[in-house]
C-alpha cells in the first residue's frame, strides 16, 4: 500500500544557515502515514513536532527532504494548493487560528463557499450540525472568538478543519485544553470519523494517556529527530529510549501515587 | 498562623445580553492561605477564565464583576481603582494566561518584555533585571536561557511560549500566581518541573497559587483544596486528595469516569457524561447539572438550587440527591 503522506528525510533550519544563530529543528526527520490510520506524535517541548506539521501541509517549506503525497512527490504550488483540499491542520494554538471579526458561523461556512462544496441553502444546516458534533450549541455560530472560552475555541477550530471532509486530518495539541469528558467526546469523534470515513489522522500530543487511547502507530521525537516509533502497544510496554522511559514515567497518574517521587529528565 | 491572602464570597461575572444579564460565574466563593494552593477544574466553558482574570481586573468586554468581599492582603478588590490595580497585578498577583500568545507582543524579543515587566515594578538596572530574566527562564525550564532572550515569540514552540509566560509571572516574585492552564501545552517531564519549582516557592517563600487545570492526576501533584466548577457555579469544594478519593458530586464523578490512563485503548472506550452544559443564561432554578445528571431526584433537582452538604473535614458539596441521602431519607 502507498502512503497517503509520506514526508522524507525532512531537514529543518530556521535563521540564514550562516548565521550563528541558526536552529536546526529537524534532522532527517521521516514519517510516513497510511490510509486509515492514527498516527501519533508524541514528544518533548520544541522538538519539532509543529514544524514537522507545517511542512506536511507546506505552509513552511523544508530545508531538506521531500514530502509525497499518494506516492507523488508534491513540487508546484498547485500541488500543495490541492494537498490542502484534502488535508486539513488544525493549529496548536486556537487563540491565532480564528479570524478575531469573523462570528463563528461564517467562520465555520467559509470553506464551504470557498471551496463550492455545497450550496448556499445548505450551509447553516452544515455549520449547526459541525458544532453539536463538537460538542458545541448551534447558537454558538452566532458568537466571536473572543465570547469563547479557550476549549470551547479549540473545538471551533476542530470544527472548522471538519467542514471540508478531509482525508487526512493533522492535530496539533486539540485536546490539550479540554476538560476530560469533552476530551472523550471529541476523542470519541475522531474514532467515529475514522471508522465511518476511513480517513487518517496525525495526532501530535503530549498526553500519552490520549495517544494510547486513538493511535495504531506512534513517533518519539527528542531534539528534532525521531527517536523511537512503532506501534503504539509495544512502546508503550516496552520503551527502548530513555526518553520515552522518562515520559512515561512522569506521567501525572504515574506520580499520582505520593510514595513515587516526581521523575525529573534529565538533559 | 494561618495567612489568607485571599478571601472571594460570592463574585459574580455577568455579561449583558438579550434580555438582561447573563450569569457565566455565579456566586463563586474561595479562599486561599500563603503558602498553600487551590486548583480549579471543571468544564469547558464553565467560567474558569473568568474568575481568574475577575481576581486581575481583566474581566474580559462589557462582563461586570460584583461580590460581597474580595479581599487582598487587606485591600477591597471591589474597590480598586486603575492605579490601585496597576500596583496589584504582575507585582503582586501574577497570572498565566491559558492562552500565551495574547499575553506576548509579537514585536518585541521575549528578553526585553521580561525586563520591562521587571523594571516596572521593581526599582532596578537594566543589567540587574536582565539576570533576573534569565532567573526566571531558567526557572520555567529553559535549559539554555541566555538563549532566549534575543528570541521572538513567534520563533520559539508552543510550549516554549508558555514557558516564557511563566517566567513573565515568576520574575517579579509576586505573592500570589493563578496559572490558568499553564502547563497544558507542555510534555509531561516540564510539566514535573515547574510543578516541582511551583511547591518550592510555596514552601520557601509563601507563594500562593490558584491553578487551574482539567487534568485531575495534575491536581493532586498539586495538592491543597480543589474547586470543582460546572456552569459557572461551585459544584464541590474541598482537599483535592478528599475531593478525588471520595468524589461526591455527580458532576465531578461523571469527570473522574471519563478521564482516560494508560490502559485506556479504543476497545474499550471512554465515557464521557452524555449530553451538554447548559448554554449560560439558560439554567433555570434548579441544579445546574440537573439535565444530564444520572441521579436527579425528579421534583427537586430541577426546581430548587441545592446549597452546601458537608462530606468531610473542609469537603463540600453542591448536590441535593447527596444530601437526601445522607439523611438517610429515600424519596
Ligand atoms: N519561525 C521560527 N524561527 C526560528 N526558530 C523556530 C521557528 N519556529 C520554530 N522554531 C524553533 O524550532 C524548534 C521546534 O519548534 P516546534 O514548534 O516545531 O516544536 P514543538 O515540538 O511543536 O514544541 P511544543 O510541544 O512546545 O509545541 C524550536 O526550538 C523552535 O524554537
Ligand atoms: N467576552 C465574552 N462575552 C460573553 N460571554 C463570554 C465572553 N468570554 C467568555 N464568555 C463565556 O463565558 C463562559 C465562561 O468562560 P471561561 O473562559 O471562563 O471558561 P473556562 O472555564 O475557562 O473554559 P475553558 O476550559 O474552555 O477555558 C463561557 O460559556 C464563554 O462562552
Ligand atoms: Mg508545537
Ligand atoms: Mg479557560
Amino acid at each position: 500500500m502507498t502512503p497517503i503522506i509520506d514526508a522524507k528525510n525532512i531537514t529543518k533550519v530556521f535563521g540564514a544557515s550562516r548565521s550563528p544563530h541558526a536552529a536546526r529543528a529537524l534532522n532527517d526527520v521521516s514519517v510516513d502515514v497510511y490510509p486509515g490510520e492514527t498516527v501519533g506524535v508524541v514528544g518533548e517541548s520544541g522538538s519539532g513536532k509543529t514544524t514537522l506539521a507545517r511542512i506536511m501541509i507546506g505552509i513552511e517549506s523544508a530545508t531538506k527532504g521531500q514530502v509525497y503525497k499518494d506516492g507523488h512527490l508534491l513540487e508546484s504550488r498547485v500541488d500543495w494548493r490541492n494537498l490542502r483540499l484534502n488535508v486539513q491542520y488544525v493549529f496548536q494554538d486556537p487563540f491565532t487560528a480564528l479570524c478575531p471579526t469573523m462570528r463563528i458561523g461564517a467562520a465555520l461556512a467559509e470553506p464551504l463557499s470557498v471551496h463550492k462544496k455545497c450550496p448556499a441553502s445548505e450551509r447553516l444546516g452544515r455549520v449547526s450540525e459541525m458544532l453539536k458534533k463538537v460538542g458545541l450549541h448551534p447558537d454558538m455560530a452566532r458568537r466571536l472568538p473572543v465570547q469563547l472560552s479557550g476549549g470551547q475555541r479549540q473545538r471551533v477550530s476542530l470544527a472548522r478543519a471538519l467542514m471540508l471532509e478531509p482525508s487526512v486530518l493533522i492535530c496539533d495539541e486539540i485536546v490539550s485544553g479540554l476538560d476530560v469528558s469533552v476530551q472523550a467526546q471529541v476523542l470519541q469523534l475522531l474514532v467515529d470519523l475514522q471508522k465511518d470515513l476511513g480517513i487518517s489522522i496525525v495526532f501530535i500530543s503530549h498526553d500519552l494517556r490520549v495517544i494510547r487511547y486513538l493511535c495504531d502507530r506512534v513517533y518519539v521525537m527528542y531534539k528534532g529527530e525521531v527517536v523511537e516509533q512503532g506501534k503504539t502497544g509495544p512502546i508503550f510496554e516496552n520503551p527502548s529510549h530513555q526518553y520515552t522511559k522518562n515520559l512515561l514515567a512522569s506521567i501525572p497518574g504515574a506520580r499520582h501515587d505520593k510514595s513515587t517521587p516526581v521523575v525529573q529528565v534529565t538533559s | 498562623m494561618v495567612d489568607r491572602v485571599l478571601n472571594v464570597e460570592d463574585m459574580s461575572v455577568k455579561y449583558p445580553g438579550r434580555g438582561g444579564l447573563i450569569t457565566v460565574v455565579d456566586q463563586v466563593s474561595l479562599s486561599v492561605d500563603a503558602g498553600k494552593s487551590l486548583v480549579i477544574a471543571g468544564e469547558s466553558g464553565s467560567g474558569k477564565s473568568m474568575i481568574c482574570q475577575a481576581l486581575l481586573g481583566i474581566v474580559p468586554g462589557a462582563g461586570q464583576v460584583s461580590g460581597t468581599r474580595m479581599d487582598w492582603r487587606g485591600k477591597n478588590l471591589l474597590e480598586l481603582d486603575e492605579a490601585g490595580w496597576r500596583s496589584v497585578r504582575g507585582s503582586e498577583i501574577a497570572m498565566v494566561f491559558q492562552d500565551p500568545t495574547a499575553a506576548l507582543n509579537p514585536l518585541i524579543t521575549v528578553g526585553s518584555q521580561i525586563i520591562d515587566v521587571i523594571r516596572t515594578h521593581r526599582r532596578c538596572s537594566r543589567s540587574e533585571a536582565k539576570n533576573r530574566a534569565i532567573e526566571s527562564l531558567e526557572l520555567a525550564g529553559f535549559s539554555e536561557p541566555a538563549q532566549q532572550l534575543r528570541r521572538y515569540p513567534s520563533e520559539l514552540s508552543g510550549g516554549m511560549r508558555q514557558r516564557v509566560a511563566i517566567a513573565l509571572a515568576l520574575c517579579c516574585e509576586p505573592s500570589l500566581i493563578i496559572a490558568d492552564e499553564a502547563t497544558s501545552n507542555l510534555d509531561v517531564s516540564i510539566q514535573a518541573k515547574i510543578v516541582t519549582l511551583l511547591h518550592e516557592l510555596k514552601d520557601k517563600l509563601g507563594l500562593a497559587l490558584i491553578f487551574v487545570t482539567h487534568d485531575l492526576g495534575l491536581a493532586s501533584e498539586i495538592g491543597g483544596d480543589l474547586l470543582v466548577m460546572y456552569a459557572g457555579s461551585m459544584v464541590e469544594y474541598g482537599p483535592v486528595q478528599s475531593v478525588l478519593d471520595n468524589p461526591s458530586h455527580p458532576y465531578t464523578i461523571g469527570l473522574l469516569q471519563s478521564a482516560p490512563t494508560l490502559h485506556s485503548t479504543r476497545d474499550n472506550p471512554l465515557k464521557p457524561i452524555p449530553g451538554q452544559p447548559p448554554r449560560p443564561g439558560t439554567i433555570g432554578t434548579g441544579a445546574p447539572f440537573v439535565e444530564r445528571c444520572p441521579v436527579a431526584v425528579q421534583g427537586v433537582c430541577d426546581r430548587k438550587r441545592p446549597t452546601w452538604t458537608r462530606v468531610g473535614a473542609g469537603h463540600q458539596v453542591a448536590c441535593h440527591r447527596f444530601a437526601l441521602d445522607k439523611e438517610g431519607g429515600s424519596l
